[in-house]
């Protein structure tokens, strides 16, 4: 019933026709209201992996027939956010091997991009921060970014670990981005659009009145498309049983041995930051974004179902974690090479197939 | 407000020759990498600035995010004490800098011409579908040619990567 888009748009409008009324300048009206939806976004970002920190401890618990964080708070709520106060809190300790500059500017160059990726995702019906012609791309690349933050981390600790665990990173990371740019290509192909909102609007419908028409739902191609991203996402964001880079039994902690406090929160800001990105997109791309299914559209508002969608997606995330165990590096890596890649290509030939059919 | 552009454009310029300068002058090969780094994603930001969208994102999906980190992994594997020892110049720095100075004084009188000839009040239009039209159409044929030629690249580094042995 309720979209939030329209309300906002209309809210900034209000504000904006107001601040002109009084005075100021309609260009600098329009900077400052560009200032607070990108204030929205930043504190957006920053809010989500609090909320996924804590789903992941219950959700692990809860798999382990546990009862996980119940002390802070009712079923302990609270608990992720008495941990970031006391990261806030603790002393910044540089190792005296470590690079300071580089140690200092790991975690920021690690949590920086994040904040830019969240520009083009269509949270629902006229959420969408910046509709980017270039949307899906801009993602890919610009989340590449972090991996160089997390190659400074390595380096700069001055600590074999750490520098193993960057290596690492660097290897796994660079390889899995392949396929996974390569998976989202027959999406592309299919809409011929690389814009987030753009897609996600062309899958509303209906085959037979019943079934979506979301792009998982495209034979083969969708299923093999959505598969391959969701493998090479969960690569990409250094999560079990991809987590080499951090291995614990075989690396301390990887490439962030020697963070602590805040600059090791901002590391986690980042990973947990793109758990939900990678869903936000696996949404936009193959699940119809906002689109509901079951009951007409328009009862749940579009940003509700994106987010339950966001929040499903984010729960595999979680449940692959719990479930699976560490691969070993160099399978990891023939995995990546020898058969997420070929079968991407594959998948891309079969859609250029299909895009042919569909225009006869 | 209006110059708001070129003052961003400024910026950024003055941004990339600073690190472009650090590249080339600092003492550790890690912090050179760096720079090299923060100097590509200030291209990528030109790029942007005036309306290259995909080249922009091209840009840092293909070096940022897929050479500068196998550099970046190369240098990680080298040492470091020894490269501080290291001089920056050798002998022939001299002509070396005759040499950059007739390029770079050439460069700016060529681009002094293009500037007169170019219209400056283009609106920047959304550029990837013009581009994936130009490339799989009129430029057919150069783009089929560097796929093959890096095709066999990749064929020849796995010929040279194998066990000599098997």
């Amino acid at each position: 019933m309720f979209e939030l888009g329209p309300a906002l748009s209309h809210l900034f409008q209000v504000m904006r026709s107001f601040a002109t009324s009084h005075g100021v300048s309609p260009v600098l009206a329009i900077l400052i209201s560009k200032i607070i939806q990108t204030n929205i976004i930043i504190l957006l970002v920053s809010l989500v992996p609090m909320l996924l920190v804590y789903a992941e401890r219950k959700v692990s618990a809860f798999m382990q027939a546990r009862l996980g964080p119940m002390n802070v708070g009712p079923w302990g709520i609270f608990q992720t956010l008495a941990d970031g106060i006391k990261l806030m809190f603790k002393e910044d300790v540089v190792p005296s091997g470590a690079d300071w500059w580089v140690h200092f500017m790991a975690p920021v160059v690690a949590v920086a991009p994040v904040f830019v990726c969240y520009a083009p995702v269509p949270f629902g019906q006229g959420l969408t921060p910046v509709d980017l012609n270039t949307g899906v791309l801009f993602i890919l690349s610009v989340s590449g970014i972090s991996t160089i933050g997390i190659l400074l981390g390595g380096w700069g600790s001055g600590n074999k670990y750490s520098m193993l665990g960057g290596l690492r990173a660097a290897a796994q990371l660079v390889s899995f981005e392949i396929p996974r740019v390569l998976s989202v290509v027959p999406v592309l192909m299919w809409y011929g659009s690389m814009s987030l909102r753009t897609i996600a609007l062309a899958q509303q419908g209906r085959w037979f009145n019943i079934i979506p028409k979301w792009f998982i739902f495209y034979p083969v191609i969708g299923q093999v498309a959505f598969i391959v991203f969701l493998i090479s996402s969960v690569a990409e964001t250094n999560r079990t049983p991809f987590d080499i880079p951090e291995a614990e039994s075989e690396l301390v902690a990887g490439f962030h041995t020697e963070f602590g406090g805040m600059k090791f929160a901002l590391f986690f800001l980042a990973e947990y930051a793109y758990v939900f990105l990678a869903s936000a997109m696996a949404t936009a791309l193959f699940l119809g974004g906002g689109d509901g299914f079951l009951l007409p559209n328009g009862i749940i508002p579009s940003w509700i179902w994106f987010l339950l969608k966001t929040f499903a997606i984010v729960f595999l995330f979680l449940w692959f974690r719990w479930t699976y165990p560490r691969l070993r590096v160099d399978r990891l890596m023939q995995f990546c090479w020898k058969f997420l890649m070929p079968w991407s290509f594959v998948n891309i030939a079969l859609a250029g197939a299909l895009v042919l059919v569909r225009m006869r | 407000m209006s110059h708001l552009p070129s003052l961003v454009f400024y910026a950024m310029s003055a941004a990339l020759i600073l690190t472009a300068i650090g590249v080339v002058t600092m003492r550790s090969v890690f912090y050179s990498a760096v720079s090299l780094v923060a100097a590509l994603t200030v291209v990528a930001g030109l790029f942007l600035l005036y309306g290259a969208d995909f080249l922009g994102a091209a840009q840092v999906l293909v070096y940022i995010g897929g050479i500068m980190i196998i550099m970046l992994f190369v240098v990680m594997l080298s040492q470091r004490p020894h490269d501080s020892m290291e001089r920056q110049t050798n002998d022939q720095w001299f002509r070396a800098l005759c040499l950059a100075l007739v390029i770079g004084i050439s460069l700016v009188r060529g681009f002094r011409i293009f500037i007169n000839q170019m219209v400056s009040t283009v609106v920047p239009v959304p550029t990837s579908a013009s581009l994936g039209r130009l490339l799989l159409g009129d430029m057919l044929l150069p783009f089929e040619t560097v796929s093959l030629i890096l095709l066999a690249a990749l064929v020849g580094a796995v010929l040279f990567g194998q066990d000599k042995k098997s």
